[in-house]
C-alpha cells in the first residue's frame, strides 16, 4: 500500500534526506522544512521504499497538503 | 479548563493589545499577529474584544475540554475536527465536555484564532496575560503551549449559532500576494529617491526566517543619502547605522541591505534606521502570510492610516454579527 | 550636533519619535529623559508610554485621544519648558557590577566566530584598543572600567541597558559584527557604535565583546530581592560601574546569585543634574593617562 506524506505546514524545504529507491523505516526522517525560523522535521509513516520525491531542498513558498514523498 | 493534547508549532496565549506600558523597559506588547480576526472569535463568544485567546500558528493544536462552553474559530482555515466533524470558521459553536479539537495545518492563511466563552485565565504578567515565548514570560509559564498542560478558562455567557457577517471579515489573499499599506518614516530621508522607488516598485518575498519578533523580506539592495555616510562614529560603520534609537511596533527595520518588519515580539529599539512603519491597519496581512508570499507596499498618510484602524475596530464589535 | 528645533518623525500610525540631535551626548540623553518625566508628571492625554534612548525619545499615542499634529504641539511646549536643562534633576542610583575582563567566556565566542563565519575577524579586544589608538588590550580594559556609565535606555530585549561612558576621557567606538555572532554567554560585556551594554541572556550578538560580570540583570526566577517587583534589574537613568574580579570571585558570585544569596551592590538613588555632571568634567585632567 503507497503511504503519501503531506507538507504538515506552509514553508520552505530546507533539508531532503531521501530520494527514489531508498527503503525506509517507520519514523525514519524523510525531509526537513522551515517555517518561523523552526525546523519541521517530517518522518516515514511507514517502512517501504520511497517510489517519488517530489520537492526539492531549497524550494520556496510550499503549501501544506502537498504530497511531497510516496512510500511504496 | 482545557487540555492539551498536542500543541501545534507554536499556540500561545495572546490578548489584545498586549502589554503596553513597559516599552521604555524593553519589553515588546506581544498581542495577536492579526488582531483583527483575534477580536473578532472574542466577541463571537461574548467575551471582550480583548480577551485572552489561543493563537495557532502554521500546525494548529489538539485540545480537550474538560467542560461544555461555547467556542470560535476565526483567521486561518486550519481544518479544525470536533470529534471528528469539521468546525466551520467565524461562527461560535457548542462543545461538551470531554470532546476534542483537532486542528491541522493551515491552508488559506498562517494564523488561526480560538476565543473561548469566559477567556482564557493565565496569571496576568505586567498588565496582559499575553505570551512573549522568546522571552519566557506572559502565557503558561512563559511559554507557548507544551502537551499536558490544562489552559484555565473563565466563566462566559457564550451563545452558539452567532456569525460574523462576510463583510466584517477579512479577506485573506490566495494568489500569495498582499498589498501592505506603510507610513513614511521615521528615518526616511536615510535613503536617498532611487531607493524610496525600488521600494515601492519590489515584490518582496516573505523569508521562513520569519517569526512573531520579525518578518524578513528578501529583495533589491538599498541606497542611501549622504546622511548616511558621512556621520561621526557614534552611529556605526554600516550606512543602516544609526545612534541607537526606539523602534516603532511594525517599523521596516533595515538591518544592514535585509529590511525586517518588526511585529508583535520585536526589539524594542537599537542601532538600524527605519524608512517605513506598517500602521496598525495592516498588521492583520502579515499574521496572515506564508514564507515564500509576495508583498508591494503603498505609502499612505497617518491620518488615512490611524481612519483604517478606526473602521477596522468598528468592524469588531456585535454589529458585525448575525 | 544638537539640533537647534527637534525633530518630530511620524512611525506608523501610533508613534511619534522626537529627534534631539544626532551624536552620543549626555546632554541629548538628559533632554529625553526631562521630556519623560515631564510627560509622566503631567499626564498628557492620549500618551500610552514614552521611550527615551541616547538621543531620541519614542512616543506611544493613541489616535483617537490626540491626532498627530496636536502631539506635536503638545510636546514642543513641554520641550519648551526644559529650556532650564542644567537645573533638571533625574533620580540615579550607582550599581557596582564585578567583571572578568578579558574573560574565557567571551574568547570562546569570538573563537567560534573566527573558525565557523569570518576567519579574518581581529579579537575583539585588540581591535578595539587599535581603532581608539590605545597601546593595547591591556590599556583598553583600564579605559573601558575607568568610568561610570549612564543607563540611557534600556531596549532590544526586556531589561537591556544602552550606556554611555560619564567619564568623557573613556570614550571608546567600535563597529558592530558583521555578520553578528550567533552565540554569546549571558552577562558579557561589550560595546557598538559608541555603547556599551550586557547581554541579559545568552543569544547572538553584534558588539565587540571584552569581559563578563556574573550578576544578572534579567532573571524570570525573580529570587534576589531586587528582582521581586521585576525580572529586570536596571532603570533608565542608573549608573553602572564594573570593578574588576578573579574567576574564583566570578564563580563565587555567580553560586550565590544563582542561590539567591547575593547582595546586589548598590547605592540608593542620587540627584543627578546636568550642570553638576558639567562641573565635574570640566574638573578633569584631560592629560591623565589610563
Amino acid at each position: 500500500m503507497a503511504h503519501e506524506v503531506e507538507l504538515q505546514t506552509a514553508g520552505n524545504m530546507w533539508k531532503v534526506l531521501v530520494k527514489p529507491g531508498d527503503q525506509v523505516q517507520a519514523g525514519d526522517t524523510l525531509f526537513i522544512m522551515e517555517v518561523m525560523k523552526m525546523e519541521v522535521p517530517h518522518e516515514a509513516p511507514a517502512a517501504g521504499t520511497v517510489s517519488a520525491v517530489n520537492v526539492a531542498e531549497g524550494e520556496e513558498g510550499l503549501e501544506a497538503g502537498f504530497v511531497a514523498v510516496v512510500i511504496d | 479548563m482545557l487540555e492539551v493534547i498536542k500543541p501545534g508549532l507554536e499556540t500561545s496565549i495572546q490578548d489584545w493589545p498586549g502589554r503596553y506600558g513597559y516599552l521604555n523597559c524593553g519589553y515588546p506588547w506581544s498581542g495577536p499577529m492579526d488582531s483583527w480576526s483575534f477580536r473578532l472569535a472574542n466577541v463571537l463568544v461574548g467575551n471582550t474584544p480583548g480577551d485572552a485567546a489561543l493563537e495557532c500558528q502554521f500546525i494548529g493544536p489538539t485540545l480537550k475540554f474538560q467542560r461544555a462552553t461555547v467556542i470560535a474559530l476565526t483567521g486561518a482555515d486550519m481544518q479544525a475536527k470536533l470529534d471528528g466533524e469539521p468546525v466551520p470558521l467565524w461562527q461560535s459553536i457548542a462543545v461538551n465536555a470531554g470532546q476534542t479539537l483537532a486542528m491541522g495545518s493551515a491552508r488559506v492563511g498562517a494564523r488561526g484564532y480560538l476565543a473561548i466563552a469566559g477567556g482564557i485565565r493565565n496569571p496576568v504578567f505586567f498588565g496582559s496575560r499575553a505570551t512573549f515565548n522568546k522571552g519566557g514570560l506572559g502565557g503558561m509559564e512563559g511559554h507557548a503551549l507544551k502537551a499536558g498542560q490544562v489552559v484555565p478558562v473563565g466563566e462566559g455567557q457564550g451563545r452558539a449559532g452567532l456569525r460574523v457577517k462576510e463583510t466584517a471579515r477579512p479577506v485573506i489573499a490566495t494568489d500569495k500576494r498582499w498589498q501592505v499599506e506603510v507610513v513614511l518614516g521615521p528615518n526616511d530621508d536615510w535613503i536617498d529617491a532611487a531607493g524610496h522607488e525600488r521600494f515601492l516598485t519590489t515584490d518582496w518575498k516573505l523569508s521562513s526566517k520569519s517569526d512573531r519578533g520579525g518578518f524578513r523580506l528578501e529583495g533589491p539592495d538599498w541606497t542611501f543619502t549622504e546622511r548616511a555616510f558621512h556621520k561621526l562614529p557614534e552611529h556605526g560603520s554600516d550606512p543602516a547605522n544609526i545612534v541607537d534609537h526606539g523602534y516603532p511596533v511594525g517599523a521596516i527595520n533595515l538591518a544592514g541591505q535585509t529590511p525586517i518588519i518588526l511585529v508583535a515580539d520585536g526589539p524594542s529599539g537599537g542601532g538600524f534606521i527605519n524608512p517605513y512603519t506598517v500602521p496598525q491597519c495592516a498588521f492583520w496581512k502579515l499574521g496572515q502570510s506564508k514564507p515564500g508570499e509576495v508583498y508591494r507596499f503603498q505609502v499612505i498618510p497617518v491620518t488615512e492610516a490611524q481612519q483604517r484602524a478606526r473602521d477596522m475596530a468598528a468592524r469588531c464589535t456585535h454589529d458585525s454579527l448575525e | 550636533m544638537i539640533y537647534e528645533q527637534p525633530r518630530f518623525l511620524p512611525g506608523g500610525d501610533r508613534f511619534l519619535t522626537i529627534e534631539f540631535g544626532d551624536e552620543l551626548n549626555l546632554e541629548l540623553n538628559f533632554r529625553a529623559q526631562g521630556l519623560a518625566k515631564l510627560i509622566a508628571q503631567n499626564k498628557v492625554k492620549g500618551i500610552v508610554e514614552a521611550a527615551p534612548f541616547f538621543a531620541t525619545i519614542l512616543i506611544h499615542y493613541d489616535p483617537d485621544q490626540i491626532g498627530f499634529e496636536d502631539l506635536k504641539r503638545e510636546m514642543t511646549a513641554l520641550i519648551g519648558t526644559l529650556v532650564t536643562l542644567d537645573d533638571v534633576e533625574l533620580d540615579s542610583r550607582l550599581i557596582y557590577f564585578p567583571a572578568v575582563y578579558l574573560d574565557p567566556w567571551s574568547a570562546e565566542a569570538i573563537d567560534q566566530y573566527i573558525e565557523k563565519i569570518n576567519p579574518n575577524k581581529k579579537r575583539d579586544p585588540e581591535f578595539v584598543a587599535e581603532l581608539n589608538g590605545l597601546e593595547d588590550a591591556a590599556q583598553m580594559v583600564r579605559v573601558h572600567s575607568g568610568t561610570e556609565y549612564w543607563v540611557a535606555a534600556l531596549g532590544f530585549w526586556p531589561g537591556t541597558p544602552f550606556m554611555m561612558p560619564l567619564d568623557p576621557r573613556c570614550r571608546l567606538f567600535a563597529p558592530k559584527y558583521n555578520p553578528p555572532r550567533t552565540f554569546t554567554y549571558k552577562g558579557t560585556i561589550g560595546m557598538g557604535g559608541g555603547s556599551t551594554a550586557i547581554y541579559p541572556v545568552d543569544g547572538p550578538g553584534g558588539y565587540q565583546i571584552f569581559a563578563r560580570t556574573p550578576v544578572p540583570i534579567w532573571d524570570m526566577s525573580q529570587k534576589m530581592e531586587p528582582f521581586r517587583e521585576a525580572p529586570h534589574l536596571l532603570r533608565p537613568t542608573d549608573r553602572l560601574k564594573f570593578v574588576h574580579c578573579s574567576l574564583e570571585e566570578f564563580e563565587a558570585t555567580e553560586r550565590k546569585c544563582a542561590e539567591g544569596t547575593y547582595q546586589i551592590n548598590a547605592v540608593g538613588y542620587q540627584k543627578i543634574s546636568l550642570k553638576r555632571y558639567r562641573a565635574w568634567a570640566d574638573s578633569l585632567d584631560r592629560n591623565a593617562r589610563f
